[in-house]
């Protein structure tokens, strides 16, 4: 869990400015890492990431677990950022069931754990066991957040509609690797 | 590719450039963060779109972008439209507002207040384009606060 709660009886909406930037200090680069994963330029990530905090206080009275608020900061701004990003016709793929709903804390996404540099360095290993062209790939879309699919298909001599089905195989096979070898880093 | 594996595809990504430093976050995001909390309306009544495809937070283009949100009774309706790179919010609260009541345009950053005409219509020109939200204060009942809505050229 990325952010403590020092008392899980005291309810969020007694919030108070010392205890929100605690929140933004914990959560707002992890935030903006998964905006721009996502796939948004910088202007439409900033959008996106206060998008998911305005959410927030919208939300906050009817907060229950404040130890799910990292997982449910994460998740909105996904949301936020596929919603952004389809308007912008973003090409990253994207492929949200229900973009419009109210995101409520009952179902914030726990795979989010995974948004902490820790959990990277361990995915950086695996790469370096990758064949290629995962270990470049994965590599060039992780090292240079602003790459163009175009870009991508140009450096790899591979065709641009076959960027986005490479890069989820690959990313599928990191998976695959981390499961089998989870806990060396 | 599911919609489960294109989250975690996300999330990996963001760990691993995390973990690299290769895309700091810029240093107004935490201002911005924390210029949210100052938004908080205790005891407000949040009023969901009432059409979802129309309050999805459209870019604009230039033309008018009507939205409808509804809590209770109450009905606002706001068109946003993008002039010369500002936003201008026309709106209406419905029904008819009491003599004492009045309108928060606010945005992260400015906020400007108007008392609605009496059938209910309120207007604001010269915000900043981006997250806007309007808070319809009565005077005998909480306060009605639209969903925030972001709102682009």
């Amino acid at each position: 869990m990325l952010f403590e709660v020092h008392d899980e009886s005291i309810p969020l909406d007694l919030l108070d400015d010392h205890a929100w930037s605690e929140l933004v200090a914990c959560f707002n680069g992890p935030m903006w890492a998964v905006a721009r994963a996502a796939g948004l330029g910088a202007a439409d990530a900033s959008d996106a990431v206060q998008g998911a905090w305005l959410r927030l206080v919208e939300s906050v009275d009817r907060i229950r677990d404040p130890r799910a608020v990292g997982a449910w900061l994460m998740t909105t701004t996904r949301r936020e950022a596929l919603r952004l990003g389809r308007k912008a016709g973003q090409e990253f793929p994207a492929d949200p069931p229900d973009l419009y709903g109210h995101p409520t804390l009952a179902a914030p996404d726990p795979t989010t754990e995974i948004v902490d540099a820790d959990y990277g360095r361990t995915l950086w290993s695996r790469v370096s066991r990758l064949s290629e062209p995962c270990r470049t790939m994965l590599r060039l879309f992780a090292l240079n957040p602003d790459v163009r699919y175009a870009q991508v298909a140009a450096r790899m001599h591979i065709p641009v509609g076959s960027v986005g089905p490479t890069r989820s195989r690959c990313s599928a096979k990191l998976r695959t690797l981390l499961a089998e070898d989870p806990l060396e880093c | 590719m599911s919609a489960d594996d294109a989250a975690l595809e996300t999330y990996m990504l963001a760990a691993m450039r995390l973990a690299a430093q290769a895309d700091p976050a810029p240093g107004r995001l935490a201002a911005d963060a924390m210029a949210a909390l100052a938004m908080r309306l205790p005891g407000c009544v949040v009023a969901a779109p009432a059409d979802l495809t129309a309050a999805s937070g459209a870019r604009a283009g230039g033309k008018p972008q009507m939205h409808r949100f509804a809590a209770d009774d109450t009905t606002l309706d706001v068109e946003t439209t993008i002039t010369e790179g500002r936003l201008e919010i026309a709106g209406q609260v419905s029904p008819p507002p009491a003599p004492d009541a009045y309108v928060e345009v606010r945005t992260p950053h400015v906020t400007k207040v108007r008392v609605p005409s009496p059938d209910g219509q309120f207007a604001v020109a010269g915000l900043p384009p981006g997250w806007v939200s309007v808070a319809y204060h009565r005077p005998s009942d909480p306060p009605v606060v639209t969903r925030w809505l972001r709102v682009r050229a």
